[in-house]
């Protein structure tokens, strides 16, 4: 019997985010009429898949103690200047896409090399820089949303394989690398001892500057990749694609995913159930017709729960 | 070193002085009483928020949520107020409403120990939320005179604003300057351990410091939208940026335990009047945010730097 306990004790604590989506799907489904459809189901993978990119990249930063609060506006830089390139500008799609990563790298370097070796906080790093990359989307795009892209640029994400589009799987793709990446290999171990406790990885050799730069690198990337497909989704490129509220949604789902806000505590599949989590309470909402702008306030609540949660975890498990 | 150590206290009014003689010989109508008062009425509403902003990063925190809350009490009184409550009633529940959102990140921070960006950021954008819902993302206007009279009147010439700007300074100065509570705050943010050896709960220090910056965030609200004649559900983000670069430029450090109030008002007084000649110059606000966020960048990590130098020299002394 205690045998038994224990072990189910031992899976919730390895696997909360899971028990979260779980539960949630549960009760959804009981409780909410048309949830409990493929077609449904469709639709949530559909709109995991994006978010689902960006709050990879938000999991590293969070890892480490840190936080990305420009990766929104970075979101609606990388929409404006991918859509201008593609249809003002006609670029060739591989040359918008590489345009697309390099405005990503760029900013992402940028923050990192403030917070690294300016060695300014990084939510103010990123709050300013976040200020600064929606003044620049603003007169990239002098006001104006380009809508009605070329359809071969569009095909990037709309390509319908097994009945969904290809952002789906661009995004599953982006899930191996990064489960690998932090999984099995040296990054992921220097990672979580960098956020667990920077001197002592420093002290015991583990290149430190070189992750802490890396991490914003790699979540800039991400957050321009993120923005790119969200353009192809709507098929309109705007500088207020993101933002704030984006931001939020990442953080959220990253913390309902399990990533500890004191650094050095996270998973790519956690991030997953995190993201899956939070887009089945908005679908619900939706479904149930009440108010967008309530998603807003019930994340907060979402994340006041999960770190309630958490810090019974730690005591009582 | 004394010298040095008055320069630094000195140095956010040379900023303000520099920084208006500049604008003063370039920008037409800048030096005109009615666009100086005007100065400092726009102002006010960075100005409380910064004394409040003060208080919160000198015991090492910060308060992201501004950008929701300066929009949430307005509505909550707005509302009320359209009603046909009592105006007095009506301010009373925007600010109660302020003040528990203040509990909220005081109880977070204190009590669960999450990171103060975090907190404030989630309690913004849940008040931002809930400001949307009230009236399903449209504003609202149309306010009693006695109200709009609040931040658009004069007493003696000089508007209202000012003068609620000057309480609020005085009120943080005199709990920074002459409370025990002041010294405990400072104490606070420059050696937290020494703090509690004391037996001085910290606990209480962050709830009062979380709930006061609420309670100026609200107050701040109310007079914005008393002089708009408006509540915009999102009318605060702008504000967010400039209440800590005033605080920021104005010298509060922000690695926490120094600043002053005085120092925010400065702080206020330069982005007001940025802000203000930029706009007299025709500069759009998204450039104006850019200028802000490089120069906020720019002074947390230039005093980073002087941080760093004195302590290598004490090292050396000692």
């Amino acid at each position: 019997m205690n045998a038994l306990l224990s072990s189910i004790r031992y899976f919730a604590k390895k696997n909360g985010s899971f028990l979260i989506f779980l539960i949630l799907a549960i009760i959804a489904s009981i409780a909410v009429p048309n949830f409990f459809a493929l077609d449904n189901f469709a639709i949530i993978i559909k709109q995991s898949a994006i978010p689902l990119i960006a709050c990879i990249g938000m999991t590293l930063v969070l890892m480490t103690g840190g936080i990305d609060l420009s990766m929104g506006y970075i979101v609606g830089f990388a929409s404006i200047t991918s859509g201008l390139l593609a249809k003002i500008y006609q670029w060739p799609i591989p040359a918008v896409v590489l345009a697309t990563f390099i405005v990503g790298i760029a900013f992402g370097s940028l923050n990192g090399f403030i917070i690294q070796f300016m060695k300014v906080p990084a939510f103010i790093t990123t709050l300013g820089s976040g200020y600064i990359i929606y003044g620049l989307a603003q007169i990239v795009s002098q006001g104006s949303i380009v809508s009605r892209l070329p359809e071969g640029f569009l095909a990037i994400g709309r390509t319908e394989m097994l009945g969904l589009p290809s952002s789906v799987f661009i995004a599953a793709v982006v899930l191996l690398i990064f489960y690998i990446i932090i999984n099995k290999g040296i990054f992921g171990r220097s990672l979580r001892a960098f956020g667990y406790n920077a001197k002592a990885a420093e002290v015991s050799g583990v290149p430190i500057s070189k992750i802490n730069v890396s991490v914003y690198i790699a979540s800039g990337l991400l957050a321009a990749l993120a923005g790119m497909l969200f353009t192809i989704r709507v098929n309109a490129a705007q500088p207020n694609m993101g933002g704030g509220n984006f931001n939020f949604e990442v953080i959220t789902a990253a913390i309902v995913g399990g990533t500890s806000l004191f650094g050095g505590v996270g998973s790519i599949t956690g991030t997953l159930f995190g993201v899956l989590s939070i887009k089945i309470i908005e679908n619900c909402i939706n479904l149930m017709g009440i108010s967008y702008h309530l998603y807003m306030a019930v994340q907060g609540v979402i994340i006041l729960i999960a770190i309630i949660f958490e810090n019974v975890k730690n005591k009582a498990l | 070193m004394k010298s040095r150590v008055y320069l630094k206290k000195i140095l956010g009014l040379i900023f303000l002085v520099a920084a208006f003689l500049i604008v003063a010989s370039f920008v037409p109508n800048f030096l005109t009483i009615s666009n100086l008062l005007n100065v400092v009425r726009q102002s006010s509403i960075i100005g409380i928020c910064a004394v409040g902003m003060t208080l919160v990063i000198i015991i090492k925190g910060i308060d992201l949520s501004i950008s929701g809350l300066l929009a949430f009490s307005p509505m909550v009184s707005g509302i009320l107020m359209l009603h046909g409550h009592n105006i007095f009633f009506s301010l009373a529940a925007g600010i109660l409403v302020g003040l528990s959102m203040g509990f909220f990140n005081g109880l977070m921070v204190s009590t669960l120990s999450v990171p103060a960006f975090i907190t404030t950021l989630v309690v913004g954008q849940v008040s931002e939320g809930l400001s949307l819902i009230m009236n399903g993302g449209r504003s609202i206007g149309g306010f009693p005179d006695s109200y709009v009279f609040l931040g658009n009147g004069t007493l003696f010439g000089i508007p209202i604003s000012d003068y609620l700007m000057l309480i609020f300074f005085l009120i943080g100065f005199i709990i920074l300057k002459f409370t025990s509570l002041g010294n405990h705050i400072l104490a606070l943010g420059g050696n937290e351990t020494v703090l509690r050896q004391e037996g001085i709960s910290v606990t209480k220090i962050q709830f009062f410091v979380y709930v006061f910056a609420s309670f100026c965030t609200s107050v701040a609200g109310l007079l914005l939208s008393a002089q708009l004649d408006t509540v915009h559900p999102i009318q605060g983000e702008a504000y967010q940026l400039d209440s800590i670069a005033a605080c920021v430029i104005g010298g509060v450090d922000m690695a926490g335990g120094y600043g002053s109030v005085s120092m925010a008002m400065v702080g206020a007084l330069i982005i007001g009047s940025l802000r203000n000649s930029l706009n007299l110059l025709g500069v759009h606000p998204f450039m104006q945010n850019i200028f802000v966020g490089i120069i906020i960048i720019s002074i947390v990590f230039i005093t980073g730097r002087i941080r760093q130098r004195n302590r290598k020299a004490t090292r050396g002394v000692l």
